[in-house]
């Protein structure tokens, strides 16, 4: 049946607007749990999602079929977010890329009994203590943050990361290993502490 | 591989991203290496509780809506077009059948979601760390009218505490906690030898989302609900004396408020 031009265009875009939020509104949780851990805040979480999911929409146009929609939606929420105000002063505080390029890749080996297993019980119930976990993320800068959610929370593959961050892959093999070092150090200081504190 | 693997080998081993011959170059060299098999251990250990800890935040239900609302008056450009004019025409002859499924599918997640799936995981680790941790409740006192008092102002609900309990079962003090971002009070209680902890929260969804008689890593769970809270006790203490505890708070909630 031949549709009337008026109503052919009623539904094409009616299936447009479908296609999008098909692709965009199973992310939301992904997308407010990432925001929330990047802006600390309910209400600056929830700005930062209507605006990237907004942005998105209307930019839809430029997304390429076929390519990685999560990647490129988390890409909007990432760059909305560092355009943000709390964004912004988030990133004056970081100073750590200019570290990260330094170290680069050369990441020492680790040669036989310098590692460190002087607690790993103690490791253990650490890690399960969810509370001193994200007490410890909250306390990582946000490159190495955002790396570890995406990589860890969200699954996401290493080539995704670098589109979404839109970095390296090396960085992101450096940031993931640095930021997985990095908790390990935090929860072992805070076992440390908590010893000190109760002898 | 003679050398020790890298740190960045390591993680790449742990997130999946070694190739075939690096991987199996990397299995070789695990097979003769304590030190690295510990370390791969480590990273995937890391990996595994950082995506639990990281799954923090629950979006407010009513977002996805208010994000609908305020979409209908943009109409999205098309994505840039693989085969646009095929999508097109399939997309003009679904269009209604693909809005009513959209509409379906939210409503079905809405009901799916489960906002407490991990419930028992997050007892279970709260328990554990309360355990592991060795350290005094945040209020210490055996007497309910001085644990109940304390959360004053700190939950956003009340709640009674049995009057009497059997001989065998004191209670040692109560933190405040936070469950699926929510606060909680976290009532600690000694069976015997045994530690229990009974976690205290807002009635949530319909009914309690912990099933009767679950057990998890070795401990037995025992839920209730009642008077607009949920309840959920957790030790390793026999589960007939775990539920003839959380029986008691349940009962407890429903005589007056002393």
């Amino acid at each position: 049946m031949a549709l009337l031009p008026w109503k052919r265009m009623s539904r094409e875009s009616a299936g447009q607007s479908s296609g999008f939020e098909d692709l965009a509104l199973p992310l939301l949780p992904a997308l407010y749990n990432l925001a929330h851990w990047l802006t600390r805040d309910p209400g600056d979480a929830e700005d930062l999602v209507q605006e990237t999911y907004l942005k998105a929409l209307r930019g839809f146009g430029g997304f390429a079929e076929g390519t990685n929609f999560k990647a490129w939606i988390f890409r909007i929420l990432r760059n909305t977010y560092l355009t943000s105000v709390t964004g912004l002063a988030a990133v004056r505080t970081v100073a750590l890329e200019e570290e990260l390029r330094e170290e680069g890749d050369q990441t020492p080996n680790y040669p036989e009994g310098v590692i460190d297993r002087q607690t790993p019980e103690l490791q253990l119930i650490r890690l399960n203590d969810s509370a001193a976990v994200q007490r410890a993320m909250e306390k990582l800068p946000q490159p190495l943050l955002e790396v570890i959610l995406l990589c860890d929370v969200e699954e996401m593959k290493y080539k995704d990361i670098a589109t979404t961050l839109e970095i390296p892959i090396g960085t992101v093999m450096s940031r993931v290993s640095r930021a997985r070092r990095t908790m390990r150090d935090m929860l072992q200081n805070d076992i440390r502490l908590h010893r000190e504190v109760r002898p | 591989m003679s050398d020790h693997l890298s740190s960045i080998e390591l993680n790449r081993l742990a997130d999946g991203e070694l190739s075939p011959e690096q991987l199996a170059a990397a299995q070789q060299h695990l097979e003769g290496c304590p030190a690295c098999t510990s370390q791969a251990l480590a990273e995937s250990l890391m990996k595994r509780t950082v995506a639990r800890a990281g799954h923090r935040y629950v979006v407010p239900v009513d977002l996805a809506e208010r994000l609908k609302r305020r979409s209908v008056a943009i109409a999205p450009p098309s994505p840039a077009p693989a085969s646009q004019s095929t999508r097109r025409i399939a997309f003009a002859g679904w269009a209604t059948a693909a809005v009513i499924l959209l509409a379906s599918v939210l409503l079905l997640s809405r009901g799916v979601r489960d906002p407490d799936g991990p419930l028992v995981a997050e007892v279970s680790d709260m328990h554990i760390a309360t355990l592991a941790a060795n350290q005094p409740p945040q209020v210490v006192s055996s007497d309910r009218h001085t644990v109940k008092p304390w959360f004053q102002g700190k939950l956003p609900f009340s709640f009674n505490l049995p009057s009497t309990l059997p001989a065998d079962v004191v209670l040692e003090g109560a933190n405040l906690t936070y469950l699926g971002n929510q606060p909680v009070a976290q009532l600690i209680y000694s069976i015997g030898r045994h530690r229990a902890s009974v976690f205290l929260r807002q009635h949530h969804g319909a009914r309690n989302p912990v099933q009767a008689g679950t057990e998890y890593s070795g401990f037995h769970v025992a839920a209730f609900s009642t008077n607009g809270l949920d309840g959920v006790a957790i030790s390793d203490v026999d589960p007939g004396r775990l539920r003839e505890l959380a029986n008691l708070l349940e009962q407890a909630q429903s005589t007056p408020h002393p």
